[in-house]
């Protein structure tokens, strides 16, 4: 279809002359850069193209001609001739010579070890300053709720309802079903390990201290930073770009009231419950595996497990769930706001909200596990 | 005759469920014209654009390029969408150089000076070219976003609404820039608009896209001469009327 481009160089009577044949079109004129370098430097002034078996021809093939007589001897104003006929060469030379310009040099990047410790500053300045961002909106959000309190109607109720089915509700199955899973593996932890002691009954202890205490309250609070809050993220994120959130603030609606405080309150009802189906179904899961494996009836079980392990586990994990539920939403929805206007940060801030609420959701367990031990609970 | 063709449209229906957009559009665009489409809000002219380049498939009807096929050539199109449509996350260079970079295999320094020609003569100055989208003005994004059109110098232009959004002096030299483009390389370009000084300033032609047929098509003179209903209200108005002296004076 399109013919390969091609040129013939030569010194004729007085001139050079430069003949092309061919098409040279975007498509064509890769192979003949390298080639036209070389011609540039024998190219003298006066030199003439001979277009008369010029195929196709556009712009970047006009540049190309044109970039090739500047970087001749005659320099930037290198005058082209044009010998022969042809549909649009003279004009589109012309226009290539009319715009062209050097290319500006890169904005430079501080390179090799500074730069590198520019962005290592960079990122932990960056660090901080979210930290107070978050802080700052958690002060919000609470400021908001009292308000809110005080005068209760102006909580959004179908808002947070819709929210507590859509973030919190909708959790349910998959919530259960991995805090299942986790019961199902710390069982069969405790069967092996225990095994050897003979004190595989120990294995009921083992579940319930370490369902009751850590792992459903955990799951629950990771699985609904991946889940909603990264939703709440994206959502806030999407109105914000879309100036939806400008709009609401000339009407008169409170952001923090329409948005933050429902998501904050949602998440705030619903992680106990989930917290509380986790425990569930994760002890159901030792209970399936000591049944199974070691032969220790649900009634067995669940007996032992009224007689050996005091209440308080069960609340230290229901303490829990609270704080991680107004960690995650209220992170989620000050990465929300945070977007800027362009889509590059929308994903950003998603994955530093999930990130960041995982790694506050790790945190505060630890602090609260420092905390509970000092307690003696 | 049929060599004088660029896009040939034949009897176009285009159906989303029960609404019918359009009821057997016919519309040829002469090659190296600048062809204006306009009509009311939901004729679907935004959809026949999309149609043309192949972003959507019509109900029935056909679609073609006759200049194209008779020279079996591929049409080349280049599209700028409403918003510019740039890649966010590459600067404002690199999205013109992106075409080049899938579909050629030019080296990269002769790759970005032809990108940031194309740039330079869609009236962007050489500092914006290490800008992303986001850091330049929604005019001049819309600059870049024809640019980035022009990127593998195609024969056929097609413009979403170029002007929509601009003020009225950036909107003039906009489609002084459009005209230079297409007069300079030999564009063919078809336009859909709203923007009655761009009618009257650039457009060759113009059709009228009106309840799913072109009611009216040719020069804004010819098409007034014999207007009435919708195309007669549109044109004659007060604001067609001041476009139109502004454009004759």
């Amino acid at each position: 279809m399109a013919a390969t481009a091609a040129f013939d160089f030569r010194e004729d009577d007085r001139s050079p002359v430069l003949a092309l044949s061919g098409d040279w079109t975007v498509d064509t004129i890769a192979a003949q850069e390298a080639e036209l370098r070389a011609v540039a430097e024998q190219l003298k002034p006066g030199a003439v193209v001979d277009v008369s078996n010029l195929g196709r021809f556009d712009l970047a093939g006009a540049y190309l001609i044109d970039r090739t007589f500047r970087e001749s001897e005659a320099g930037e104003t290198a005058r082209i001739a044009i010998r022969g006929q042809h549909v649009n060469a003279m004009q589109l030379l012309a226009t290539a010579r009319a715009s062209a310009k050097a290319l500006p040099e890169k904005p430079h990047r501080t390179p090799g070890l500074i730069g590198f410790l520019e962005r290592v500053g960079r990122v932990m300045a960056g660090v901080g300053h979210e930290l107070i961002e978050t802080m700052d909106l958690l002060g919000e959000t609470i400021v908001f709720t009292g308000k809110m309190i005080v005068n209760p109607r102006r909580i959004r109720w179908v808002s947070i309802v819709h929210l507590m089915e859509v973030a919190g509700l909708n959790a349910l199955p998959i919530v259960t079903i991995l805090s299942f899973f986790l019961g199902l593996v710390v069982a069969y932890l405790g069967a092996r390990i225990l095994a050897d002691f003979g004190a595989t009954v120990f294995t009921v202890d083992l579940v319930a201290f370490s369902v009751l205490r850590e792992f459903a309250v955990l799951v629950v609070a990771i699985l609904l930073a991946g889940r909603s809050g990264s939703a709440f993220t994206a959502e806030i994120g999407a109105m914000k770009m879309r100036q939806e959130i400008d709009a609401m603030r000339v009407m008169g609606i409170e952001p923090m009231e329409a948005l933050v405080v429902p998501r904050v309150l949602a998440m705030l009802i619903m992680t106990p419950i989930l917290t509380f189906a986790a425990m569930m179904s994760g002890l159901f899961g030792g209970i399936i595996v000591s049944w199974g494996a070691l032969d220790i009836s649900p009634a067995m079980f669940i007996g032992r497990m009224a007689e050996v392990v005091p209440e308080q586990h069960f609340w230290v994990g229901m303490l829990k769930s609270p704080f991680f539920a107004i960690a995650v939403s209220v992170i989620a929805c000050q990465q929300g706001l945070s977007v800027g206007d362009d889509v590059a940060s929308l994903g950003r801030r998603v994955t530093s909200s999930v990130v960041q609420a995982i790694f506050m959701v790790i945190l505060m367990d630890a602090l609260f596990a420092l905390w509970f031990l000092e307690m003696n609970w | 005759m049929s060599d004088d063709i660029a896009i040939r449209v034949r009897g176009l229906v285009t159906r989303f469920g029960e609404q019918t957009v359009h009821d057997g559009v016919d519309l040829d665009v002469r090659r190296g014209e600048i062809m204006g489409v306009v009509g009311p809000s939901g004729t679907g002219k935004s959809v026949l654009l999309r149609e043309v380049v192949g972003l959507e498939t019509p109900t029935a009807g056909e679609i073609g390029f006759p200049y194209h096929e008779a020279n079996t050539i591929e049409p080349r199109l280049g599209v700028m969408f409403q918003d510019g449509a740039l890649f966010s996350n590459l600067t404002v260079l690199e999205n013109v150089e992106a075409p080049l970079r899938e579909h050629t295999h030019i080296s990269p320094h002769l790759r970005s000076e032809i990108a940031s020609l194309k740039l330079f003569m869609a009236g962007l100055g050489p500092d914006s070219l290490y800008k992303k989208p986001a850091q330049i003005s929604g005019g001049m994004r819309k600059r870049a976003a024809v640019a980035r059109a022009l990127a593998l110098d195609p024969e056929l232009l097609f413009l979403d609404e170029p002007t929509a959004g601009l003020d009225p002096i950036s909107a003039e030299n906009f489609d002084r820039m459009t005209e230079e483009l297409a007069r300079s390389l030999g564009l063919t370009v078809f336009l859909v608009t709203h923007d009655l000084d761009t009618l009257h300033a650039i457009c060759d032609r113009v059709a009228v896209l009106y309840k799913g047929k072109v009611a009216a098509i040719g020069t804004i003179p010819e098409i007034v001469a014999n207007a009435e209903g919708w195309v007669k209200e549109y044109f004659s108005g007060p604001r067609g009327r001041a476009a139109g002296r502004s454009a004759g004076g």
